[in-house]
């Protein structure tokens, strides 16, 4: 099944969710998704609301009423009724949409500190954790360490999800808008840090969004979901390239594939597989004659 | 824990566009008044069995299965077996030492508490059917304004009624939001490592705690946000609303009232 040795960190497998199976109100999360994610792979998953992104990230860590024999970590089942779901959650870490919803303790502190003595870490150990987190996320631990979580900035606390997760050392993150509410530098610095972050701990990235703004710069593979299933999945510039389905589809296009677009009323086969502004624009001056 | 809607539907309107959900809010509402009153006349177990087929048909009627409306009731039954436990150990009644099946301190178990509890228990369940049955066939909209109508001469004595029934239905609309809010705090907070799918009675009891606080805060900021969005889109209650749909009760609608009525007079007579 896994020729190359290693299973796939995650898999599912024609997996199909529908919330509130069995009662009037049940509706369809998901339908038939199958995908595989490598380790150390930057995955960005992208499609409008009620595409169905969410659903699949909480399958991730267990966080439905999963079917057997759909969700994969490690190859191995996750709805197997053995399977221990608390070590799942130990190696999946997800940063949710609204990050109040996963701060569990009132004071900073005590909720990065959350994760690690969950864990069963030492005091020194979860100590050690938490400053470097905070530290980290630009929220220097002395100054944040007591701080009230409510008292907190938006912003702010969305960086303390963000700790309360890396705190856990999880070889998966996930996180689900990451760059939802925050504004352009904060956005430029999370991406930063996501990609430094990344490179550092080898982690296996998958990015949320409805916009491809900073997926594409944070991502090599884009699988696009489109009413709860599969409708595109392979690397982001591949994708980029089908830009007028992407449109369709109601996704967000980065900044240079907008103005790739646009240029294509000039020059009809004019490339969309652009990711920066300086791409753009040498391929705008290669087809000038400048350059 | 996970799928917390499954468990509790109060305040859930369910569209299955049955005859029941079509009938006039304001024939709902006072058949459920009927019943109440019924609830509290009948004592007898021949009373109940004479309404069980009425309520049978109701249930039938909206097209909403039955497996549902039981499931929703599971945190509330267990509630209730809780009380009744206590109903029947400390029955104060005159009771013939011959009744008593066991005796124990102030404790006891007699076939005439055992009597009465039961006949609290069907009081109770059928309580909870009606009221529920309005609330999944009866969209806001319409109890809302089916309430104010039939409130509507109290305004005369100058009650407020726009303005309690608004508290009322606002009140009633936050139940299944916050049901879904603590859902989803709970799959987020499962995710950092807190186990809501596992563990004992207590351990889980003591893990809903830790909701309340954020539930509480997101709580208040959602009245604010929605009294905001009020009072821009200047709301304001009162006589000089119009509706876009004005409510007519047909014949038939009486007739229903009528027969309604019938029927618990002859349970309660039994």
């Amino acid at each position: 099944m896994h020729p190359d040795g290693e299973p796939p960190i995650l898999e599912l497998e024609r997996f199909s969710h529908t919330y509130l199976e069995g009662t009037p109100r049940a509706s369809e999360g998901v339908k038939d998704v199958s995908f595989r994610i490598r380790r150390g792979e930057r995955v960005g998953i992208v499609g409008a609301t009620q595409s169905g992104k969410s659903t699949v990230v909480d399958s991730f860590a267990h966080l439905l009423r999963l079917k057997p024999g759909q969700v994969f970590y490690r190859g191995e089942d996750v709805a197997a009724p053995d399977y221990d779901r608390a070590r799942l959650r130990r190696e999946v870490g997800i940063v949710f949409q609204q990050p109040e919803s996963q701060i569990i303790e009132d004071v900073v502190g005590a909720d990065v500190a959350f994760g690690p003595t969950a864990a069963g870490l030492s005091a020194a150990e979860t100590r050690g954790r938490v400053e470097e987190s905070l530290n980290t996320l630009g929220l220097p631990y002395p100054e944040y360490r007591l701080r009230y979580v409510h008292a907190l900035s938006g912003g702010q606390r969305r960086r303390v999800a963000i700790a309360g997760v890396l705190a856990m050392h999880t070889p998966v993150l996930v996180l689900d808008e990451p760059m939802a509410g925050l504004d352009p530098r904060g956005r430029r610095e999370l991406l930063e840090l996501l990609v430094r972050l990344q490179k550092d701990r080898e982690l296996t990235l998958i990015v949320c969004s409805a916009s491809l703004t900073d997926a594409s710069l944070l991502c090599d593979r884009f699988i696009v979901m489109d009413g709860g299933t599969v409708v595109m999945d392979g690397p982001v510039r591949e994708v980029l390239r089908e830009v007028d389905r992407l449109a369709e589809l109601d996704i967000t296009l980065p900044e240079p594939v907008v103005g790739a677009r646009e240029m294509q009323k000039l020059f009809p086969d004019f490339p969309t597989d652009l990711l920066t502004e300086d791409e753009l624009e040498s391929e705008l001056l290669e087809r000038l004659g400048v350059a | 824990m996970l799928e917390l809607q499954r468990n509790v539907i109060f305040g859930q309107f369910v569209e299955t566009g049955s005859s029941i959900h079509r009938m006039d809010a304001r024939v709902k509402i006072t058949a459920t008044l009927i019943f109440i009153v019924a609830s509290f006349l009948v004592d007898n177990f021949l009373g109940f069995a004479i309404l069980l087929p009425l309520l049978v048909a109701i249930g039938i009627a909206s097209k909403i299965p039955i497996g549902y409306v039981l499931r929703g009731s599971r945190i509330f039954l267990a509630f209730l077996v809780f009380i009744l436990a206590f109903q029947v150990l400390f029955y104060p009644g005159d009771v013939p030492e011959s009744d008593y099946l066991w005796h124990w301190g102030i404790l006891s178990v007699s076939t005439e508490g055992l009597y009465t509890a039961g006949i609290l228990a069907l009081r109770v369940i059928l309580l909870y059917y009606i009221t529920t049955m309005l609330m999944l066939t009866t969209s806001l909209v319409d109890l809302t304004n089916g309430l104010e109508l039939m409130l509507g001469p109290l305004q005369r004595l100058r009650v407020p009624v726009n303005e309690l029934v608004l508290v009322f239905v606002i009140a009633i609309k936050f139940v299944p939001i916050y049901i879904q809010e603590m859902e989803r705090l709970a799959r987020a907070q499962t995710a950092r490592g807190v186990p809501f799918d596992e563990g004992g009675a207590i351990t889980r009891a003591r893990r809903l705690g830790r909701l309340l606080v954020p539930i509480f805060i997101s709580g208040f900021a959602r009245a604010d946000t929605l009294t905001i969005a009020m009072n821009t889109r200047s709301y304001r209650g009162g006589r000089r609303r119009t509706k876009l749909r004005q409510m007519h009760a047909s014949p038939s609608d009486w007739l229903v009232l009528a027969l309604l009525v019938a029927w618990t007079i002859a349970a309660s007579l039994a």
